[in-house]
This record gives C-alpha cells, structure tokens and sequence, in this order.
C-alpha cells in the first residue's frame, strides 16, 4: 500500500536533498479519499450552519437591494456628478481581481509543474467562479434597465443595430463572459474524476443521482486520462493567458480614456499584479479556516500556505512599485494635470483611502519575510485581511480620486457613498460565502485524483525505480517525459 | 442457447458475458500487468485508475490524441468568427464613425478576436475531450461491480472486452488470473433493458412542455394580429403621466395644464427689457410700455438694415445712381425715426469718479484711434485715412459741435452700442456698464471745450497751465 511517513512533520523545514512531502499524516490513497469526502458525507459542522445561516442573510439582503434598485432606479447609489463610476464599478474590479488567483494556481502553476497546487486549487477556482459571479452582479445592473441588457451582446434585434467593438466596455464583455465560462470548464473538468468518486461513495439516492449525473459517467478508464489530461493542460495553457488578457481589458476600460490618473500604460500590467496580489490574500483568507473547519490540514499543510505568502511579497511588492512608478511619471511627464492627479491622491481630499491603501498592500505584507509570520496560519489570515482591505481601496482610490477632480475645477465634486452601497458591498461577500460554503460541504474541496499523483509514495509515477531522490533532490521518474 | 427458437424473446433477456475485471492493488503492480496485456495482444481492452497514471500510456500502448489539433482548429474558428464579425457589424452592416477613427483596424480588434479565440479553443478541449471519451455515458454494465467502485478511490483495474478477437472465455480468465491480480471477476449484461423511472419521465416531460410554452407563446404573438397593444411587461416611458399644453386637467383649479407665468419671474431671455433705461438708453414709460419695444425691435431693425443696404450699394453704385442715393434716404429716415425716441437725459445710475476715471480708460482704448483723444475727429486711423484719401472713409464728427452736444446721452449710448455710418457696433465688445462710462467721460471732454475760463478758479487755472 502506498503510504507515508506517519509521524507528523514541519513541511516548512527545507532538507536539502529530499523533497518535503506535500501530503503529511498517515496518509494512503483511501485515507485522502475519505479525508476530502468526509464533509460531503458527513453532517457539517455547527460553524458550518452557523456560517452559512450568516452569509445567507446577507446574500438575501443583497438580492433585495437588487429589488429596490431595479425598482427605484441606479439613484439609490451614490454616484452622480463628476463622479458617476462609483462603488458598483469598484466592486466590480475588486472581485474580478479576486478571481484571479484560482486560474493562475490552477493554470500557471500547473504549467510550470509547481505540484505544490493540487491541495489548493481546487478550492481556489471554485473562489475564482464564486467571485467572477459576484462581480458579474454589479456591472449587469450598473446598465440601469437590467431587462435590456442583451443590447451588450451582438444579437440582431429590432433596432437593427450593433455594438461598438472600439469600446473597452464590450471588450469586457467579451473578456469576462470568457473568463467565467473558461473558468467554469475548468473547474468542471479537474472535478469530473471527483465526482465520480463521491458518486462511487455515495448512499442517498439523491446522491447518487446527482453525482452520477455531474460526473458523466466517468469511469477513470486511462484511455479517457490520457486525453483528459491533454485537454487539462490544453486549457490551462488557454487560461493562463486568459487570466492575464482578463484584467488588462478591464485596466482599459480606464486607461483607453482620457482622464489624469487612468491615461498610463502602466495599468494593464499593474492591475493584473493587483489582481494576483488579491487573489492570493483571498484564498489564505478562505481557506486557512477551511481547512481548519473541514480537518484537511495533511492535504493542505503549511508549506502550501507559506508558499502562496511569497507569491503575496512578490505581487506586493510589484504593487508597490506601480505605485511609486505612477507618481515617477507623473514628475517625469511633465502633465499638469497628471501631476495633481497624482499629489491630490496623496494629499487631497481622498488622502485617507490612499494612506490606507499605500499601508495595507505595501507595508503589510512585507511583514511575510519574517518566517514567523509567514508560517503561523493565524498570522496569515490576518496579514491577508489586511491585504483585501487595501485592494478594495486600491480600486476606490483609482477610481473616485479621478473624477473627482478631473481637469476643470467647475467639475469637482466629494464623493459619498449611500446606505445602499455599503449594504451591497456587504451582500456581495455574502453571495460569494454562500457560494463558497454549499462548495465545500457538497463538493470535493481538494482535487482528490491530482493530490494522489503526486502523493510521496512508492511508485506513485509508475516506475520501476525506488523513490531514492537524485543529487538533485529529485525523484527519478523514467516515464515522466511521455506523460 | 439451443432452446431459443421456441421462445425467442427470452434470448435476448439472457445475460451476456461482457468481459472480465482484474483488480489490482498499487499502481506498480497495474503496470506491470499492463505491459503483459499489451504484449499478449489484446486490442479491446482498458485499465481504470483513480488517478492518472504517468506510466500507463507507454504500458498500454496508447497512441497519442488528436485533441490538440481539434483545439487548434477551434481556436482559428473562433479568431476567424471574431474578424468577420467586428468588420460586418462595425464597418459594414452599420458603420460606426466615432472621432473619425478608421472603421475597421486590426489593433481595435484584437481584445475580442483574442477572447473568441480561448473561449472557442477552450470548447474545443472540453467538449472535444468528452466526445473522444464517448462521454457522457452515464450506464456501463462495469458500474454493477461492487468492487468497480473503489476504481476512483485506491484501486486499479484492468477489463477485458469480451468483442476483443483474441477473448476466449477459458484462456481470458486464466491469463488474467496469472498476472497476480488480487481479484479477478466477470460482468455481464443486464437481464432487462434498462427503463428510465416513472418519476423521471414525468419531471422531463413537465420540464419539456414547460420549454416549449414561452417560444410557442411568442411566435403566436408574432403571426397573429391584433387591435390592443403589445403586452408591455416593462413599459419603459411609453408611458408618461406628463400634462401637456391645450389640453384640460383636475389637477389644477383653473382646469389648465399649460400653466402661467409665477410672479416675480423674468422669462428666458427678457431680463434687459426689465431694465430698459439702463441696456438700450430708453425711458422706461408704463403707459407707452409697448412702443418702448417696439421701438427697441426697431433700433434692432434699423441697426441691421443700413449694413445689408450698404453692402448692396457698393455693389451697385457704379451701375445705377439712385441706388446710392436710396440707402442714403433710408439712413435720414432711421435717423428721423431715432430722432423721436424718449432717449433718458439722465444716466442711469450714480456718476462717480471711479466711474469717469473707467470711461476715460475705456474711451481712449476704444474711441481715441478715430475720435482722436480730445474727440475732435482727429485720431490716428482717421488722419492716416485722409492721408490716402481713401473715398469711402467717412471722417468722424467731432463731439464739439453743436448737434452732438445736444443729444441725449441716451442717444450716446445707443451710438455706442450700435454703431452709426461708418462707426461699427461696440455692443458686443464693451460691457453696458463701460459705455455709459464711456458717455460719461464724452459729456466731460464736451464740457470741457465750452467752458467759460472766468468760472474757473485761479488754482484749477494754474494747473491747466502747468499741465502739459
């Protein structure tokens, strides 16, 4: 039987020579298997209920207010002139970015062989889809006559009309509705084997049916993984462009205009660095109590956590420099306006958002080069916290700061937000907890088939070797070039 | 088997050997197996693992798939589809001119041929890879194996295919079982034919009628006609509960929905005619309240006409004599009409110093270069005209005759905002407030040239002395 060490170890030691095992715990293949389907099997919880029962409310405070907009109308927001992007658009980038992470630990990672990924990235692009839902809310009822929203899409109608392809809005629609869908496969796809797991496993007749049915039949036949996992690498090597394409477009949707302070080419780039930065800070947010709550501390141990906080310095720090390199231009380029846009940010009217923002994504998490830090999961959590807080105002800054205070002075303006946008901002995180709960308790939250590929156990690549790692710290794997 | 002729229906009940399942423990042990399957030369036949085994493709002897190039081809679809579609829409069918950008341009195009392309590529790759599978296959006489289930859990299986050539029931089993698999077992095929449930029937075909319904709906809608509206399930602002003019209403009690003017507000653009002293240098009669304005569209008349008569004039004074002389009656009789006006005597408001110190700057910005600084029709542009002798200069009157000392100031004003003879409007150029100062510091230098030395004192003489 293939099984590991059974005495519990520091995955965060580096033993040079020997590659950290990234499962730990008396672990075999049945035992990862009934580790991950325990809570869909299971009875949940009580913070399970608990939670669930919180987000659910907000999620139904949410679509009420959704109700009341459709109703009333968009004055319900606070955004009228200059500053008629509010809150909607700010939460909009926000929660795209969030999104990001999953297809880029998913995707990229897989990619570059990082095998460190297949505890999270389960759970990481299901956050992905969750987020891409709750951002997909607000621009679509952004438009204000939400029944007319088809006009986005190229369809013949009546009008006999089309949309302008130059505009960076459709360009978003393009990009977003792309994203969710290739997100959504993908997702789809990595859970199919699983779910013919639990279906395999399950009891209830409800569950039966409706596993058996998700899974399609799957029958795990290596005829059928040989081309799943050529499609797998096939879309992953789609989506990690994808992911990069997606927040570049909406980085156009300010850059293509003209206003000071969104005109720079920096933005592409510096978004899509935001986005991974939030991302990351969202999935260690969520599943540091996951894994707690739901016992898959073995499956998702520390190092995978410390890892994802050195991709947390490095996209930092790259926000950091964005930011230092906005106001270099804004010197350096010798526009006026830009210039003020830049000083106003700092020292206006706006300079508590800003100072928040520089001190959350720039200060907090250069705390993650201290090992203490970066390995004690509450710690984490809260230097993650930190870190959405100021992605959020990343985006409020960008976007308020430039209408307020655009090129003329007659056409300055204090942006308030109402009642209505901070209980939707809320709403929002309780649709995504939600989404992302009933995901856990009903569906693998680890990618079962891909965790036991690369568990550390004899013969685990099907070779005829022993696992005796190579001067390079490596397991040999003679097959591993024909996969 | 031979007793089927007389009950042929039974046959097909009969359940068929399909093939056979070895189950193994650990993936080493699959491989090996595999390897000897391959060798053996079985075609119809498949190993099942809860992972994918990086190993089994060279074992087994799996040929590369041709996913990619479907994905490929996909992809260039959806690139294809995208440029066709972004020049039809937006340079073809409807043409969008937007800041005379080039209507079609590959640089605008390719945020959109570039999604098109992923997300047809990345239909292409799951669903390709579905279809290679055969899937979704949601029956397989494999799954009645209670064993089989642990195939996505920790065990590997290899299954033979009873239509293989090579199957033979005997020899089958027997290789297998010499592979030391820790389990061998047959699966057969279902005595009945598999019937989907009662309940599930009922469910799809509520969920299919309940389908049809809205599209059957809509097509009667379209191909019927009708006399009453369309169902408007958002009105939009079809309908709106505005009053409009003529027409009568309860809401207000004079039963009119045009409404009045309130009292205390000046109508759009009759602000100046509150205050007709001031902005046409008019006296404000109450009594003559209507030929004050019609007096002022006049002057307005008056103002316009002499331009477009001398423009014709000029045309045609070579030609004909008398057209030159008629503009010139025309202008006596505006004069005359002018004349008559109740032009105020008065300024308008308080004179002050300051208000004489702003004429005097104004005047010699504005005036001086004809009128010359003391306005005796001596400026610059009028000296250097008389120089040329130029034949259509008409040399400014002096202000120290007795004609231009008698008007009203009043009568100034109007001069100065609409102009006279060859003197153009300065209306549009000076501020009302700057031509009564202008006026003002007129009257002065009127003033100024009849005075009478013995009432002036001695001190203000020997200044005038002094001053140079």
């Amino acid at each position: 039987m293939a099984s590991v060490t059974a005495e519990p170890i520091d995955t965060t030691i580096e033993v040079p020579g020997k590659r950290t095992p990234l499962v730990t715990g008396a672990h075999d293949y049945g035992t990862v298997t009934d580790a991950v389907c325990r809570l869909a099997e299971c009875k949940a919880p009580k913070a399970w209920y608990l939670a669930l029962g919180v987000s659910a409310c907000l999620m139904g405070m949410l679509f009420g207010l959704i109700g009341y907009l459709i109703i009333t109308g968009v004055g319900v927001w606070g955004n009228r002139s200059p500053v008629f992007w509010g809150w909607p658009i700010v939460n909009f980038v926000f929660w795209v970015g969030i999104g990001h992470a999953g297809t880029l630990i998913s995707a990229i990672l897989f990619l570059f062989r990082q095998d460190w990924r297949t505890g999270i990235n389960r759970a990481a692009e299901a956050m992905t889809i969750f987020a891409v839902v709750c951002a997909g809310v607000f621009p679509g009822i952004h438009i204000g006559r939400v029944w007319l929203a088809y006009w986005l899409f190229p369809i013949p109608n009546q009008m006999a009309m089309w949309p302008n392809f130059r505009s960076p809005l459709l360009w978003d629609v393009f990009a977003v509705s792309t994203y969710a869908t290739v997100s959504l496969l993908f997702w789809y796809m990595g859970m199919i084997p699983d779910l013919a797991t639990l279906r395999d496993r399950a009891t209830g007749k409800i569950q039966q049916f409706a596993y058996g049915l998700f899974s399609l039949g799957w029958n795990g036949s290596s005829r059928h993984w040989h081309r799943y996992e050529r499609a797998y690498l096939l879309l992953a090597a789609l989506a990690a462009p994808l992911v990069l394409s997606v927040h570049t477009i909406v980085s156009f949707d300010f850059a293509v205009s003209q206003l000071p302070g969104w005109h720079t080419t920096i933005f592409p780039p510096y978004f899509v660095a935001g986005a991974v930065f939030s991302g990351f800070a969202m999935v260690l947010t969520l599943m540091i109590p996951a894994r707690k709550i739901c016992g898959i501390e073995d499956l998702l141990t520390d190092r995978h956590l410390e890892n994802m906080t050195k991709v947390i310095i490095a996209t930092g720090t790259m926000v950091g420099y964005a930011y230092a390199m906005e106001f270099f231009i804004a010197w350096y380029g010798g526009n006026r306006y830009e210039t003020f846009a830049f000083i106003n940010r700092a020292f206006g009217p706006y300079a508590w958002a800003y100072w928040i923002m520089v001190s959350c994504n720039v200060i907090s998490p250069q705390l993650f080069w201290i090992k203490k830090i970066r390995t004690t999961p509450w710690m984490i959590f809260v230097v993650c916290v930190f870190v959405n807080i100021g992605m959020w105002f990343e985006r409020f800054v960008i976007t308020v700061t430039s209408l307020s205070r655009d090129f003329l002075p007659s056409s300055w303006g204090y942006f308030k937000p109402t009642i209505v946008d901070v209980l939707m901002l809320i709403g929002s995180f309780g649709l995504f907890m939600t989404l992302f709960l009933l995901f856990c308790k009903f569906l693998p939250m680890v990618a079962m088939a891909e965790v036991k590929s690369v568990m550390a156990s004899p013969h685990d690549h099907g070779d005829d070797q022993p696992d005796i790692p190579d001067s390079h710290g490596q397991y040999q794997s003679e097959n591993s070039d024909t996969e | 088997m031979a007793t089927t002729i007389e009950h042929p229906e039974k046959t097909i009940a009969e359940p068929q050997l399909l093939g056979f399942l070895a189950e193994f423990d650990n993936p080493h042990a699959l491989i090996d197996a595999s390897k000897k399957v391959r060798d053996a030369g079985y075609q119809k036949w498949d190993t099942h693992t809860p992972f994918p085994l990086h190993g089994i493709d060279n074992a087994m002897g799996i040929k590369w798939t041709i996913l990619p190039w479907i994905v490929a081809c996909c992809g260039l679809m959806g690139g294809t589809i995208a440029i066709g579609m972004q020049w039809y829409m937006n340079a073809y069918d409807y043409p969008f001119l937007i800041s005379g950008k080039p209507l079609f341009s590959i640089p605008a195009c390719i945020p959109i041929v570039f999604e098109l392309s992923v997300l047809l590529a990345a239909f292409g790759a799951f669903f390709g890879m579905l279809g290679l599978n055969q899937l979704p296959k949601l029956y397989n006489p494999l799954f009645k194996s209670e064993a089989f289930r642990r195939a996505t859990n920790d065990r590997f299986f290899i299954s033979m295919d009873a239509k293989d050539a090579k199957f033979s029931e005997i020899d089958t089993g027997e290789f297998l079982k010499s592979l030391n698999p820790t389990n061998v077992e047959e699966f057969w095929s279902d005595v009945e034919s598999p019937k989907l449930p009662r309940n599930l029937k009922l469910a799809l075909s509520i969920v299919g009628v309940l389908m049809i319904m809205p599209p059957a709906l809509v097509a009667y809608k379209r191909s019927t006609t009708t006399n009453t509206p369309r169902v408007h399930i958002v009105p939009d602002m079809d309908f709106q509960p505005s009053l409009k003019a003529q027409n009568t209403t309860d809401v207000f009690s004079d039963g009119r929905e045009i409404r009045p003017n309130i009292k205390g507000t000046i109508p759009r653009g009759q602000f100046k005619d509150d205050n007709i002293p001031f902005y046409y240098g008019l006296k404000y009669l109450p009594e003559d309240q209507d030929v004050v304005t019609i007096a002022v569209q006049d002057e307005k008349k008056a103002d316009a006409k002499p331009a477009e008569d001398k423009k014709a004039a000029a045309e045609k004074a070579p030609a004909t004599k008398p057209a030159a002389a008629d503009p010139a009656a025309a202008a006596a009789a505006a004069a005359k009409k002018l004349d008559e006006l109740p032009w105020v005597t008065e300024f308008p408001m308080p004179v002050t110093a300051k208000m004489m110190a702003r004429g005097k700057e104004r005047y010699r910005i504005y005036c001086s270069a004809c009128h010359g600084l003391g306005g005796e029709g001596d400026g610059l542009v009028t000296l250097r005209a008389m120089d040329l002798q130029q034949g259509t200069w008409v040399k400014p009157a002096s202000y120290h005759t007795d004609n231009v000392r008698k008007l009203p100031v009043g009568r100034l004003y109007h001069t100065i905002t609409n102009g006279v003879r060859k003197m153009p409007a300065y209306g549009p150029q000076i501020p009302p407030e700057d031509r009564w100062s202008i006026v003002l510091y007129l009257k002065a230098l009127q003033k100024s040239h009849q005075i009478d030395a013995n009432t002036i004192s001695e001190e203000e003489k020997r200044k005038l002395r002094d001053t140079k």
